[in-house]
């Protein structure tokens, strides 16, 4: 109905791999609604059907009341003796005009009942399959969600993050769309050209197939404009990725652009790449701008096609292949010819979003399948609050073969002892701490905590006695307080406060304009670096965890501040497992343990005052640092 | 995540606005409007030949029975028949003829249509790219001119938002909607005028049909309107959780917040598919009506016009193309409802373009400003107050310095204290809310803005690198710079060796936002970039952090290098660095609390003494332990 043909096709255009297997599936999604859907499909048999009968019955009209009142005259005009009339049939002695006019009356109130249970239907069946199909959308949508939660960091190493948004976001966005209105709408033409074909051939089929000889030729000429659009479309779709690329970099980098001066050199070539995807569009809409047009064209042809061939058949004794062709027959195939056309027109413009949306499907359905790689054992080891001995025992692990991350670690940290990472960018410190609460799991060896596995446990009972202190501080765009809270569900405000106390944040978050209420944006609104980074303690202080993962935790913190925290921390540490990487020498001289790692390895082990005492790699690292701050120190 | 905002709605002037920009390239937009016209007009003459071919063949019918026909025969014939003696004559001498002489017209008429139609579409669409051109040209330009305090609002996602997502609906409307609603009214309009000419009163059955159809469509299209900004509002809500949850996994995992993250989504994936419903149920009411409607008048003119022709009041050709001509009525009808809600669609996102267009650059060039000369570097800050939002706390408050060419300045104070807002007054990323910044005893906001930044060279905290090759963005600011030139601030940077053990050295590609370089890497990089600048003026944030000692030791020496001689801002974190520098401020809470040297602080200042004494405690230890383990 509508010309929406452009407006739908520079939409996402992409093929599937596996059409009938994700159709089943997303078929499947839709079983648990079978009556509905049972009932959806008696609903566009009813509306297709009236598209066909209401076509008969103006023919009957005619043949029926209409030209037998203009016959009753002089009985020359034509001859409606092959009509098949349904209800009383007027024959030219019997009926006077009156008569028959009331008959064209009666056929006419049936018409009109027959569009309102068509209207009825068609709404009913419309809106029921919204209502089933996105309740499907919802469930695939949460269960999307959910299978983020299980993909490993591991995972997002493999692929990129953005590849993942995009199958939540555009590919869901695009089967949603589909199955809104596209899937029953291309259904319902479907069905309604099948049946139209089917009864122009039971009616007369020689006449039918005439009327019908353009058919394959629109299909094909579709197919052909299809399939230039496509491929254009492919081109216009890396072009757009272009422009969000260099958006993208641009809008995060405008600092430096300012700083730089490069404002005009930039917006220089973003024009370019803006150009080329307006000409890659451009040359992508000239086949989909034909298409609509060169169907229509069709149609009239179509529509010329049937007229011309009844009025000739009408003309030449009113008979073909054996059976009479009358006027009213030949108004009914113009009015069949041209309800093809709107349909035909439908499927072709549609075709391409439905293809794209099992394409999508067939993304989703295969994150939807990613095996989470890190799973619950099926009889999890019951723990409760840890106490917090951690081994690692000849622990390997990689991301790929060709490059080992971590080669046959073991180390031993008893409850309340805190154990210090250090090494040259690279060495593996990070990944040792994410095997903890298990984020990777070891290739080889195993990590126990309180000496079980901690593949024996259940990840959240894992995780929930250790808290971590990442090096990218992470915040929601929430308030303060919400952020600080993220670690413990429940906790008052007054318990944050206190927290905050004690982390030192509470200084500066009170400094702000709305206070524990300020609402965080994605950089951070105005904070710091390190004002980040104090929050991110804050949170895992709320937590109370029995183990404590600090990964250059203070890193941006000025020293004064850091010192302060510095207390905090030492208070937090205390009686708690701690694993701390960092850069400071006053944390690795505090620390029970002193790990120094190289290429993997942990190639010293002890305290920061027999490692110096060993005058080895340490040694010189830490020599390195000394040399550094030899000037420093008054003499 | 979008404002509070009123009930979202049509915003006419940014419609207004948006459609002007279709006029910026006139002769696509001519060529379409021609072409509509042309073609439109085609398609409105096509009933007619199947108009002809009808009543031709009914006159040949006719024609057909003159044969055996006495005169009184004849006569009556013409009387029940309508047609004359020679109409019937012609018609039983050549019946075909007519009939060919339609078709082949109807024939000509399609192709004609097509072909228009095509050229419609086709400048349409061009016209539409070029004005999404020229909004996507306007909004990077506009962008890159913010000020920081904008950007400091501002998150990347929601701009990227307006100049793609949004770009694209004002674009589909000028590319679609637009045309469309002319042509709707132009079939419209001549197809009644058709059908008042050919049987006024067969038209008059259609004609009160129309406007209650109308009025229906409008209601439920002022309906939808608000519904679709309501879901549009519930989907960026949901994409922001996932967005979240995506970036931050391992902090969801790692406080084991799956279930609670999953129940907030799962709320909102809720809300959005029960506003979705509600919607569909709006389309399945609306869509399904104006087929009734249109069937409905079907019927009526199948009725009352079978009732004429009965009378002889009608042809039978007449009779079809009032079929016909009645869906070029109502087609447009449905035309006008998808165009509203496109129009309502593409008037909010136009008012979010312009949003941005319209923003006050709040650090720009004066009226008179002038062109700075390469500077000495004598920097003054007279009684500089600044804050971030009129009415907001200041977060430099009535500060005064001065530097003389060449001098280092160490900046120290707590996390928050101003320490990054001095060093972003200077190139002018802020204004000053009071007070004046000078360099060489000019008010910088005298000076345009290429002068100024161009004198001076920035290595901020973190590092934003952009793809491309290593060698681009070290002569970021300089393209010109020569391969010797930039391989030398490269050595200076400690990162030459690096760059050159990569197998396309110098043309190694950074990948997105330098992510096949490390940080320490990264920061190199930048100094270089800033190195080659050759700058007077420097302002450093010293703090490497994420890098291991041995490379931070690296970095430190190459920023040793890139200050001498040049007037440099340093935000200290160091010792070595604080000792050395000519002056030192010492910021709390938005006030210099006290400037000096180290040697002047370490004996008049308290706080000084603290932040310097807490370090070198710290480090004097570990120097003593280090020696003793050494011994």
């Amino acid at each position: 109905m509508f010309d929406g043909g452009r407006f739908m096709m520079d939409r996402e255009v992409s093929r599937a791999q596996s059409v009938p297997q994700t159709l089943r599936r997303l078929g499947g999604m839709f079983a648990p609604y079978w009556p509905w859907m049972i009932l959806v499909m008696v609903l566009v048999l009813i509306v297709a059907g009236s598209q066909v009968y209401t076509a008969v019955l103006l023919g009957q009209a005619i043949d029926c009341y209409v030209n037998p009142a203009l016959l009753s005259g002089s009985g020359t005009v034509g001859d409606a003796a092959g009509a098949n009339c349904w209800f009383e049939r007027a024959d030219t002695q019997g009926w006077g005009v009156p008569a028959l006019l009331t008959g064209l009356t009666h056929l006419m109130l049936i018409t009109t009942a027959i569009y309102i249970a068509s209207a009825a239907s068609r709404s009913l069946s419309f809106y029921m399959m919204s209502a089933v199909g996105n309740r499907v959308v919802r469930r695939i949508r949460v269960s999307l969600f959910r299978r983020i939660h299980s993909l490993t960091l591991g995972y997002f190493n493999r692929h990129e993050a953005g590849d993942v948004m995009s199958r939540l976001t555009n590919d869901l966005d695009t089967l949603q769309q589909s199955i809104n209105f596209m899937m029953i709408s291309v259904l319902l033409a479907v069905v309604t050209v099948i049946w139209i074909l089917i009864q122009m051939l039971i009616i007369n089929y020689v006449y039918g197939l005439i009327s019908m000889a353009l058919i394959p030729v629109m299909y094909l000429v579709t197919n052909w404009l299809s399939s230039l659009a496509r491929r254009e479309f492919r081109k216009a779709r890396r072009e757009i990725g272009n422009i969000n690329a260099d958006l993208q970099e641009n809008i995060s980098g405008v600092r430096e652009m300012q700083a730089f001066v490069r404002e005009g050199a930039s917006s220089e070539s973003f024009r370019e790449v803006n150009a080329a995807n307006r000409d890659a569009n451009i040359s992508a809409v000239s086949y989909t701008s034909a298409l609509s047009p060169t169907l229509e064209a069709f149609g009239f042809l179509g529509l010329t096609v049937a007229t011309l061939a009844g009025g000739l058949l009408l003309l030449n004794g009113g008979t073909l292949g054996g059976q009479a062709v009358t006027l009213g027959l030949v108004i009914t195939y113009i009015n069949l010819v041209q309800r093809l056309n709107q349909p035909i027109g439908q499927i072709a413009v549609m075709w391409t979003n439905v293809q794209s949306a099992i394409a999508g499907s067939e993304r989703i359905f295969e994150l939807l399948d990613e095996e989470p790689e890190i799973q619950d054992p099926p009889q999890p080891v019951a723990v409760n609050r840890l106490r917090g001995r951690v081994e690692f025992h000849h622990v390997s692990f990689h991301y790929n073969p060709d490059e080992p991350v971590l080669d046959r670690i073991s180390l031993i940290a008893r409850p309340g002892e805190t154990v210090a990472i250090v090494g040259p960018t690279g060495a593996g410190k990070t990944t040792i701490l994410n095997l903890i609460p298990r984020f990777y799991d070891p290739i080889s060896g195993s990590v126990k905590i309180d000496g079980v596995d901690v593949r024996q446990m259940r990840r959240s009972d894992l995780r929930s006695n250790i808290g971590m202190v990442l090096q990218d501080t992470f915040l929601f765009n929430d308030t303060i307080m919400n952020n600080i809270r993220f670690s413990r569900e429940g906790a008052t405000d007054a318990e944050v406060r206190g927290v905050a106390e004690l982390s030192y944040a509470d200084e500066f978050i009170r400094r702000l304009e709305d206070g524990y209420e300020t609402v965080l944006g994605e950089r951070g609104s105005g904070l710091s670096q390190g004002q980040r980074q104090l929050l991110s303690i804050t949170r895992a202080i709320l937590a109370d965890p029995r183990i404590l993962i600090l990964d250059e935790a203070t890193s941006s913190v000025d020293t004064r501040t850091e010192l302060l925290i510095q207390g905090a921390l030492e208070a937090l540490m205390r009686g708690r497992t701690s694993f701390v990487v960092a850069h400071r020498l006053s944390t690795i001289r505090n620390a029970d343990q002193v790990l120094m790692m190289q290429d993997g390895r942990i190639i010293e082990k002890g305290t920061h005052t027999e490692l110096l005492a060993q005058g080895g790699a340490y040694h010189a690292l830490y020599m390195s640092q000394y040399q550094a701050l030899e000037d420093e120190v008054p003499a | 995540m979008g404002g509070p905002g009123g009930r979202p709605g049509m915003n006419l002037p940014a419609l207004k606005r948006a459609l002007g920009y279709s006029l910026h390239h006139s002769r696509f937009m001519m060529l379409a409007l021609g072409s509509m016209l042309v073609g439109t007009l085609a398609q409105l003459a096509v009933p007619q030949f199947i108009q002809d071919i009808l009543d031709n063949v009914t006159l040949a019918l006719a024609a057909s029975g003159m044969a055996g026909l006495d005169s009184a025969g004849l006569d009556s014939l013409m009387a029940e028949s309508g047609f004359t003696l020679e109409q019937l004559t012609a018609a039983n001498n050549n019946p075909l003829q007519p009939l060919v002489v339609s078709s082949i017209l109807i024939l000509f008429f399609s192709i004609g249509r097509g072909v228009f139609a095509f050229l419609q579409a086709y400048m349409a669409e061009k016209n539409g790219q070029y004005a999404a051109y020229d909004f996507r040209n306007e909004l990077f330009a506009k962008i890159s001119s913010l000020s920081f305090s904008y950007h400091d609002r501002q998150r990347t996602g929601e701009l990227m938002v307006r100049a793609t997502d949004d770009v694209e609906k004002v674009r589909q409307f000028i590319s679609q909607g637009l045309l469309m609603a002319g042509q709707a009214l132009v079939l419209m309009v001549a197809s009644l005028s058709i059908l008042f000419y050919t049987n006024w009163r067969l038209a008059l059955v259609v004609v009160p049909i129309l406007p209650v159809a109308m009025l229906m469509f409008m209601f439920f299209g002022s309906r939808v309107g608000p519904l679709f900004a309501m879901i549009q509002q519930r989907l960026s809500h949901l994409n922001s959780i996932l967005q979240e949850n995506v970036a931050g996994l391992q902090v969801v995992k790692s406080y084991v917040r799956e279930k609670s993250e999953q129940a907030r989504f799962g709320k909102v994936a809720d809300e959005h598919m029960r506003n979705s419903i509600r919607v569909s149920r709006f389309m399945s009411v609306m869509f399904p009506f104006l087929f009734l409607v249109a069937n409905l008048a079907i019927v009526a003119v199948t009725w009352y016009g079978g009732r004429l022709l009965i009378f002889d009041e009608l042809t039978l050709g007449q009779w079809s193309k009032f079929m016909l001509y009645i869906t070029y009525i109502f087609f447009p009808i449905g035309q006008f409802g998808f165009i509203i809600a496109m129009a309502t669609q593409a008037s909010a996102s136009a008012a979010r373009v312009f949003e941005i267009l319209d923003t006050d650059v709040e650090v720009r060039n004066r009226p008179g400003a002038r062109t700075l000369d390469t500077v000495q570097g004598m920097v003054e800050f007279r009684n500089v107050t600044f804050r971030y939002f009129e009415g907001s706390e200041p977060v430099l408050n009535d500060v005064s310095f001065g530097v003389m060419p060449g001098e280092t300045v160490a900046i120290l104070g707590a996390t928050g204290s101003g320490k990054s807002t001095i060093i972003n007054l200077l190139p002018r990323f802020y204004d000053v809310s009071d007070g004046a910044i000078l360099i060489d005893g000019i008010d910088i906001r005298d000076a345009t803005l290429d002068s100024l930044r161009s004198q001076i060279g920035i290595v901020l905290q973190e590092t934003v690198l952009f793809s491309g090759t290593i060698r681009d963005n070290i002569a970021f600011g300089r393209p010109e710079a020569t391969d010797i030139e930039v391989e030398a601030v490269a050595r200076d940077a400690a990162i030459h060796d690096f760059i050159v053990s990569q197998p396309n050295g110098y043309r190694t590609d950074v990948g997105e936002r330098g992510s096949t370089l490390s940080g320490g890497q990264k920061q190199r990089v930048a100094i270089a970039r800033a190195l080659l600048l050759q700058p007077r003026i420097l302002i450093l944030d010293d703090s490497t952090s994420s890098v291991d000692l041995q490379t931070e030791q690296r970095i430190q020496q190459a920023l040793d290098r890139l200050m001498e001689q040049r007037t440099s801002f340093v935000i200290a974190q160091r010792i070595s660095t604080v000792r050395n520098a000519d002056r030192i401020l010492i910021l709390e809470n938005g006030r210099l609390a006290a400037t000096g040297t180290h040697e002047t602080l370490m004996e008049s200042n308290e706080l000084y003494a603290d932040i310097f004494s807490s370090q070198l405690v710290d480090d004097s230890a570990a120097l003593a332990e280090a020696q003793a383990g050494w011994a």
